[in-house]
């Protein structure tokens, strides 16, 4: 008997996997999102899977493109390399066209591999590791820009804007942080008269970094940069404020989000952040924002006016070579022209980047993220 | 000396969480031979239950921020003391005699408490009221919070009430009695099931009690936050002799101390692998941990 | 009985026909299940075996995984060629953690192995040479010949042909004298030494064994994956591979088998399940183990000695404090 029931529960466990084959060609067109949507980043996850739909909605509302509905596929990647290459390999078996999305660069760049094998194309949206694009594959772009951008930026705010000659930078040794907090080092080594007198990690999922900010406070910085996730850096911001370290302190653009200003408290004000613009800044940004709380009752995420463009690069491609066929996309996408996105013009360059990404700094203001100064 | 004194704070607070659930482990390690993967989890319902009384008591206008701490703790602990009884029941009594599955058994329990938080509250990162500030006693330049001297003061107030009903009481008696054979103790008449329901009771609250205090002082919770933390205070269970009280806590405030040195002085990003660097040479030397007394090996 | 006999032609009937009629991404799933099975052998071998608790193994996985992909990404080393250099370092490993931890009992031992792991992900991901977070990517796919293995298919091939190679070593181990010689330090040390057998050789044996086993998956994992990190190598996934062989059955084969299939598929497969996925993955395991303790597929030899270990516990009295 208990046997019997050992084999029926077995059996109900592996009745979906039944319809897991199911779902290939049909008469929609289907373009795949991996995102994490468990673990610690699932929020982020969730914020960019709703862009998505946003934006297939919208296009099906005006009764689809090429004749045919647009249907996202969104599959979780748990900012996992392994899970990532098994809902890589699951979207291109549900037929996706193209894929667009993603969250954690340590998922993208696996992916992309599985991606490329296939000749999908994939427009990352948020995975802004250098080492994506580097790789040379012909079909994978990215609507965000790379660590090595902000890097300069955020080391020419430092010692020009605010004239900080010591500098701390702080990472947390993700593939995210540690290529922004890297490529912030290179900048500033080659500057004359910046010196970085602390470059280390914390470990993310911590909550206290008290030891890590002791030691900091004992080297005098004048400004001290720290280039992790906002769930640790609002309480490195915290933290930091608490023991008195001196300095400005600066965050990169994955602490753009409301949590990190609610998780510091007081200790958020005339906090910098260097960022691309955030949509609420963009006038180009404004129609996407009012469309997106009225769909979802909430406001978008970071990466949720990225994700929307992402997919719409995707769709304008496959409207202007009118055929779904995935190497003429991948093309495509690279023939994008001045796109009029949410977030901007976009353009790619020939290994697959934006092409022209804009950085600017914001302070903390009253509770709020502020442009700081006009640039 | 000064930058040393702050560190010593720093590690003393980290140490005092640690400890904190290094007692959950160690009691029931002690009892029952278990490592129980899911504490960590417990801790996280814990801050996760206090946040929630934390809304409600503002919804029933109770603003006293002292007042409103007390009650969100006292009944956070009952009631996360509460669902630890009920783990125990659905999912390690059955499997008392199975020592490998129970540990399966375990890790279902956790995955399955971090994702029901995840279903219930939020994926994202919940942040407690900022009810208590950073103003504290007055020691030259180190930066200490009242908040902090709470913290330390009641738990080792809590850890010595511990240790006195565990060894001045008949309860506490009949767990010891428990912890050196069961078969024995069910002999002399000790209702062997209620006394580990509450073993896991007095754990599941003192890492409730954890939790809450994890929400008043980080101000950031979220579901996965047990993971990491119970990994750690495991670690420090194991460090002070596992089965062992003093050893739970004199173990949670050396790794914490121990890991705020290593950050300090070393390397933040190697403070890890030192901290278990030394716990590997600890253990080599002392294959029972600090104050680990004999054990005989159940398989 | 003809249970069992059923299954296996079924298992033996899915991993015969996913190449043939399956789409990449079930022939990817298989695959998986294939490096969790080699992967469950080996620790198989050190817990089932040998009766020592290890929570740290992904870090000989880890050590098979980089060892390959370092030497074929920055030396342009052939994959097959990497094979020993990761056996000898998995080897190697395992004889630096074993030796001095081998007096140790289990729990010890357990929170032993598990620091072990974490010093190796950390310092994979501090290290430079192994890539830091980022990890080695651009991994090539393996050649014979003139042929590349690329697609999902060769892909599956070349991990069947692992598996089976690593099936047919832990299945050889358990009947040798090694095999016996585990048995008797598991089920009863003091008497297996009174017997002559060392136990501290045996268990190193043990550990060594396990790790080149990890190591060859690991080796592997990283042609398969072509990209590798340390997050793939974390506590978690240590835990993911103890899972295998405790629901498959300890000690058991066909069990490490079914065990791996299980904890590969069963997330997949609740993939519908969309949120609620990894919350019924909890209580599922939960229901698994009260419903079966034992594991899916016992080993026999495994229940006669714990019946027997039972009835001497229960007539042992007091056990000296």
């Amino acid at each position: 008997m208990r046997r019997g029931i050992a084999a029926l529960v077995m059996l109900t466990f592996l009745v979906p996997v039944a319809a897991l084959g199911v779902g290939a060609q049909g008469a929609t067109i289907k373009i795949g999102v991996p995102v994490p949507l468990s673990g610690g980043n699932a929020k982020m996850g969730d914020d960019i899977a709703k862009a998505a739909t946003l934006a297939a909605e919208e296009w099906n509302a005006k009764g689809g493109i090429l004749g045919k509905k647009l249907e996202i596929v969104s599959f979780d990647d748990a900012c996992d390399a392994q899970a990532s290459v098994t809902a890589a390999h699951k979207l291109i078996d549900a037929g996706v066209v193209a894929v667009a999305g993603g969250y954690c660069s340590s998922a993208a760049i696996p992916a992309s591999a599985v991606y490329h094998d296939a000749s999908v194309a994939f427009v990352a949206d948020a995975s802004s590791n250098p080492k994506l694009t580097d790789q040379g594959f012909e079909n994978v772009f990215r609507v965000i820009g790379r660590d090595d951008q902000q890097g300069p930026y955020a080391a020419g705010f430092m010692t020009k804007t605010l004239k900080a000659k010591r500098i701390a930078v702080i990472h947390d040794n993700t593939v995210y942080a540690k290529g922004l907090a890297d490529a912030t080092k290179a900048a500033l080594e080659g500057m004359s008269g910046a010196q970085i007198v602390f470059f280390d990690a914390v470990t993310p999922g911590e909550k206290d970094f008290s030891a890590v900010l002791t030691k900091v406070k004992s080297l005098n910085p004048e400004a001290t940069y720290y280039t992790g996730y906002y769930p640790e850096g609002g309480l490195v911001a915290k933290q930091f404020k608490d023991l008195g370290v001196s300095g400005k302190f600066l965050a990169g653009d994955a602490n753009n989000d409301p949590t990190f200003i609610s998780e510091a408290g007081n200790a958020s004000e005339g906090v910098f952040v260097t960022s691309t613009p955030l949509p609420q800044d963009q006038s180009t940004a404004t129609a996407f924002i009012d469309r997106y709380k009225k769909r979802w009752n909430q406001d978008p995420g970071p990466y949720s006016a990225l994700e929307y463009d992402a997919v719409n690069v995707v769709i304008d491609a496959i409207r202007r070579v009118k055929v779904t066929d995935r190497a003429t996309i991948i093309k495509a996408i690279a023939a994008t022209k001045d796109y009029k996105g949410a977030t901007g013009t976009i353009n790619f360059n020939k290994k697959g980047d934006r092409a022209s990404v804009l950085y600017i700094t914001y302070i903390i203001k009253n509770g709020k993220f502020v442009p700081y100064g006009v640039s | 000396m000064q930058i040393a004194l702050q560190q010593l704070v720093n590690g003393l607070t980290v140490g005092a969480f640690y400890a904190l659930i290094a007692l959950g482990y160690t009691m029931v390690y002690g009892i029952i031979r278990l490592i129980n993967f899911a504490h960590g989890d417990i801790y996280a319902v814990g801050a996760f239950l206090g946040l929630s009384l934390y809304g409600l008591l503002t919804f029933l206008h109770i603003d006293n921020p002292v007042l409103t701490t007390l009650l969100a703790l006292v009944i956070s602990m009952g009631c996360t003391g509460l669902l630890g009884v009920l783990l125990y029941r659905v999912a390690y009594r059955p499997l008392l005699h199975a020592r490998l599955s129970i540990l399966i058994s375990a890790i279902g329990g956790s995955l399955a408490l971090e994702y029901g938080l995840f279903l219930i509250y939020s994926p994202s990162f919940l942040v407690y009221p900022h009810l208590f500030g950073r103003a504290g006693p007055s020691l030259g330049s180190i930066q200490i919070s009242w908040l902090q001297v709470f913290i330390f003061v009641s738990s080792i107030m809590l850890m010595t009430a511990l240790y006195l009903l565990v060894h001045r009481t008949k309860i506490g008696m009949a767990m010891r009695a428990l912890a050196i054979n069961q078969d024995a103790a069910r002999l002399m008449g000790i209702d062997v099931n209620r006394v580990i329901a509450l073993t896991f009771f007095l754990g599941s609250a003192l890492a409730a009690f954890a939790g809450v205090l994890t929400g008043l002082y980080y101000s950031q919770i979220s579901f996965l936050m047990g993971f990491l933390l119970g990994l750690k205070a495991f670690t420090a269970a194991v460090l002070g002799g596992i089965g062992n009280i003093p050893g739970a806590v004199l173990g949670g405030f050396l790794l914490g101390v121990m890991e705020g040195l290593a950050a300090g002085y070393f390397s933040s990003r190697w403070k890890d692998v030192v901290a278990f660097a030394i716990l590997i040479i600890i253990l080599v030397v002392r294959p029972r941990g600090l104050l680990g007394e004999r054990v005989v090996e159940r398989m | 009985m003809a249970y069992r006999v059923a299954l296996i032609v079924a298992v033996v009937l899915v991993a015969v026909g996913l190449p043939l009629f399956g789409t990449p991404y079930l022939i990817d799933v298989g695959t998986l299940v294939l490096v969790y099975v080699m992967l469950g052998l080996g620790l198989n071998v050190v817990v089932g075996y040998a009766g020592l608790l290890d929570l740290g193994y992904a870090a000989f996985f880890a050590i098979g995984a980089y060892t390959t992909a370092l030497l074929m990404v920055r030396y342009h080393v052939a994959f097959w060629l990497t094979l020993p250099a990761a056996t000898f370092f998995t080897a190697l490993s395992g004889v630096v953690i074993g030796t001095p931890t081998l007096r140790m009992r289990s729990d010890y031992l357990a929170i032993v192995t598990l620091g072990f792991g974490e010093i190796v992900r950390i310092a994979a991901t501090n290290f430079t040479f192994t890539g830091g977070p980022e990890g080695v990517y651009g991994i090539p796919h393996p050649t014979i010949g003139g042929f590349v293995l690329r697609s999902p298919q060769a892909m599956y091939s070349l991990g069947m042909a692992f598996a089976l190679l690593v099936l047919v070593g832990g299945y050889n181990l358990a009947r040798s004298r090694l095999g016996r010689a585990w048995l008797a330090i598991r089920e009863d040390e003091a008497a297996a030494q009174a017997a002559g057998i060392y136990p501290v050789y045996y268990k190193l044996m043990a550990y060594v064994l396990g790790a080149i086993f990890a190591g060859a998956a690991g080796s592997f994992f990283a042609v398969k994956l072509t990209a590798i990190n340390p997050s793939s190598f974390t506590f978690i996934q240590s835990v993911t591979i103890l899972m295998v062989i405790i629901l498959g059955g300890m000690g058991s084969l066909p069990g490490v088998i079914l065990g791996a299939a299980v904890i590969v598929i069963l997330p997949e497969g609740l993939r519908e399940f969309d949120k609620y996925r990894m919350f019924t993955f909890g209580i599922g395991l939960i229901v698994l183990m009260l419903l079966r303790p034992q594991g899916l597929w016992p080993s026999r030899i495994g229940q006669i000695v714990r019946r027997a270990v039972a009835v001497s516990e229960a007539s042992a009295a007091g056990r000296p404090p």
